[in-house]
């Protein structure tokens, strides 16, 4: 019997990860702070960091998945995943727009590993860093790296009230102005990459007087070019620019 | 009889553990860390060197702070950048407050349901939900003084950078953590009660205990390389001491003692190395839950768990007493690209972490080499299995498993960083 059908039951949730740091499923099952509620209000049947017991195959009325793909298996992991899930939300910026680890799409695949591998190079299976919705239907995007806790929130209270989610798609900068701060890149000529990244951090950088490095991912409207314009403007070279651009959406990038 | 762990719960990332008892004899045993690797190595080639704190934090999600330390003094030693004494303070409140968290998450979420034969610590709710409250209580103590001097979050803190912190949080802040944490000490002494009240099985470890040291504190940061075994260097010694290699069978490298063997780094480690160090009630504590002081002694891997709560304690009292001290100006000199190469060790909350760089006159990083605590203490993790199995055999084999599976989370591995 499925949640939504109004079954009084907690709602049934996996967490999964792929390649990645861990942060996500850290954020949700300790850094957050509606930790109690979470844990409480969600029945977690796969959450390999807080549970030893676990049944990968669901079903799942909410998947909540981590991490760039980049091994084989993770793709058909990730099928599966979504065959037994109502609802499936990528989690970070890894899931979303590969993240750090698709830093390595810049380079060529067998370079970048045998600068760690020499003996089992062979052996190894990793392959182009891909996002999750490069093989599945994505329901919708928690973004930040790590997640940002408006959205993570959003997540979790719209399955439990079963209200669709509305996530944040709008820049850094409103974010900052609401904040009040002041514009690092109009008037101090730093390169700050919040023009167009998706907000979700509450611009922590602006607000620490570091220009934003763009850790929640590209949004989906952003003016590319105009920010690399005015970024040249400020006498930063073509390499400056492209590695800013790269840091947490080199795929995007790339295609 | 054949057991295997596909993919172990409760601890930082993805790994499992297989072994084989034949005839009364252990025939196999592997534990396979199949994280997938992210080549941090490969990809930092390229990158300018302000950029690479922000990428190691990635390696890992419960120790970000220790790889943005650990490479920001290899990159300043690179670039000749001396920080000054304010920017270090703070440093040190950084990974202090780090350590106290990771050791809670990892002695209430991902250790204790050992000892009390459950899945997950919410299977123990309702009947612990006082242990749960203190626990959620003291993690927002911790995480908000990492957080406030972090920028504004404890993972993947924002305003730590090359030279020191672009900002800190200004006096009416640090009022306010150093009150959260004063209000805390019951709590802290609470979790510490409960751990040191598991009974933990026998075992007794050879591998060598390492860990760094410095004159008159508990050294985190920076120190140098000791052990129990005499073993003695600089950061810049660190290549001489130990070796890495390949594992045919799992994507982390095992690391040694050149000439000797397996080591074991973390809280049990630095505890043993550094009572002398702790703070007076921290060292009353380790007296009290039995540590030794002096070589050779607290051999048991097991024992960790319990380091974790001495240092939790160790890290509340020192994290108030640099809160007194430091100030929130932010003046530091800022970095300029220079020809360089540079290396440093600090002791994360797993223990030893090294991270070493080679950077061009451009600023652009040319080489960049890793070793991660869990890395460090892989080798052994194997070793005391196998020990431990051995001497267990009579059990049955759900309970020899269970044993298994709490002698890999006692020593709080960390899979994502071990293979990164």
């Amino acid at each position: 019997m499925p949640f939504f059908s109004g079954e009084k039951r907690k709602p049934r949730a996996g967490f999964f990860k792929f390649s990645c740091c861990t942060g996500c499923g850290f954020e949700l099952a300790y850094f957050q702070r509606s930790l109690e509620d979470t844990l409480k209000s969600f029945d977690f049947t796969f959450f390999r960091l807080a549970y030893s017991s676990g049944a990968l195959e669901g079903p799942f009325d909410l998947a909540l998945v981590e991490g760039t793909v980049t091994e084989p298996h993770q793709a058909v992991e990730l099928k599966r995943i979504r065959e037994n899930s109502a609802v499936l939300y990528a989690v970070g910026s890894c899931a979303i727009a590969g993240g750090i680890p698709a830093i390595k799409a810049g380079g060529r695949e067998l370079e970048i590993e045998k600068r760690v591998y020499q003996k089992k190079l062979y052996r190894l299976t990793s392959m182009r860093p891909s996002v999750l919705s490069d093989y599945v239907k994505v329901d919708g995007c928690v973004r930040g790296c790590p997640p940002g806790r408006r959205d993570l929130e959003e997540a979790l209270v719209s399955i439990l009230l079963h209200r669709r989610p509305e996530f944040i798609e709008y820049s850094v900068c409103v974010e900052c102005k609401l904040r009040g701060n002041i514009c690092l890149l109009v008037d101090e000529g730093l390169p700050c990459m919040g023009p167009v990244t998706n907000a979700g951090c509450g611009a922590l950088c602006p607000a620490c007087h570091r220009a934003c490095y763009s850790c929640f991912g590209l949004m989906s409207r952003a003016n590319i070019p105009a920010l690399k314009n005015k970024f040249r403007e400020l006498g930063l070279s073509g390499e400056e620019i492209e590695r800013r651009f790269t840091l947490f959406d080199a795929l995007r990038l790339k295609k | 009889m054949k057991t295997k762990i596909g993919y172990l719960g409760r601890v930082e990332g993805e790994g499992g553990v297989e072994f084989e008892i034949q005839g009364g004899k252990l025939r196999r045993l592997k534990v396979n860390i199949w994280e997938p690797p992210r080549f941090f190595e490969g990809m930092l080639v390229g990158r300018r060197f302000d950029e690479v704190p922000d990428i190691v934090a990635r390696i890992c999600g419960i120790c970000p702070v220790s790889h943005m330390v650990t490479s920001i003094r290899a990159i300043e030693k690179a670039i000749g950048l001396e920080p000054n004494e304010n920017m270090l303070l703070a440093r040190k409140i950084m990974s202090y407050s780090q350590i106290a968290s990771s050791h809670l998450v990892h002695l209430v979420m991902l250790a204790l349901p050992d000892y009390y034969g459950k899945s997950s610590f919410m299977e123990l709710l309702p009947g612990e939900e006082a242990l749960f409250k203190k626990f959620i209580r003291l993690k927002d103590v911790f995480n908000d003084i990492t957080a406030a001097f972090g920028g504004g979050r404890a993972l993947h803190p924002v305003s730590m950078v090359v030279g020191g912190f672009t900002a800190l949080p200004d006096e009416k802040r640090i009022h306010g953590l150093r009150s959260g944490l004063f209000a805390a000490g019951e709590d802290v002494m609470d979790v510490f009660k409960t751990v040191s009240g598991f009974e933990l099985p026998d075992l007794k470890t050879d591998s060598e205990f390492v860990a760094l040291s410095e004159e008159g504190e508990y050294a985190i940061n920076k120190g140098r390389i000791s052990s129990d075994m005499g073993l003695d260097g600089e950061e810049q010694d660190y290549g001489s001491l130990f070796y890495e290699k390949e594992v045919p069978y799992s994507n982390a490298k095992k690391t040694a003692v050149k000439g000797r063997g397996s080591l074991m780094v973390g809280a049990l480690s630095r505890v043993s190395l550094q009572s002398d160090r702790l703070s007076e009630s921290a060292r009353k504590l380790a007296l009290e839950a039995g540590f030794m002081p002096g070589p050779g002694k607290n051999k048991n891997p097991f024992y960790n768990i319990r380091a974790q709560a001495i240092e939790i304690v160790h890290f509340t009292g020192e994290c108030q007493a640099l809160l007194d001290i430091v100030q929130s100006r932010t003046a530091f000199p800022k970095p300029v690209p220079k020809e360089g190469e540079g290396s440093a060790l600090t002791e994360a909350p797993r223990g030893l972490l090294y991270h070493s760089y080679i950077i061009d006159r451009r600023g652009i990083v040319r080489k960049a080499n890793i070793i991660t605590p869990t890395a460090h203490n892989y080798l052994g993790i194997e070793e005391n299995l196998r020990k431990l199995i051995e001497n267990n055999m009579d059990k049955p084999a759900k309970h020899l498993q269970l044993l298994a599976e709490a002698l890999i989370r006692a020593y709080d591995p960390c899979f994502s960083c071990s293979v990164h």
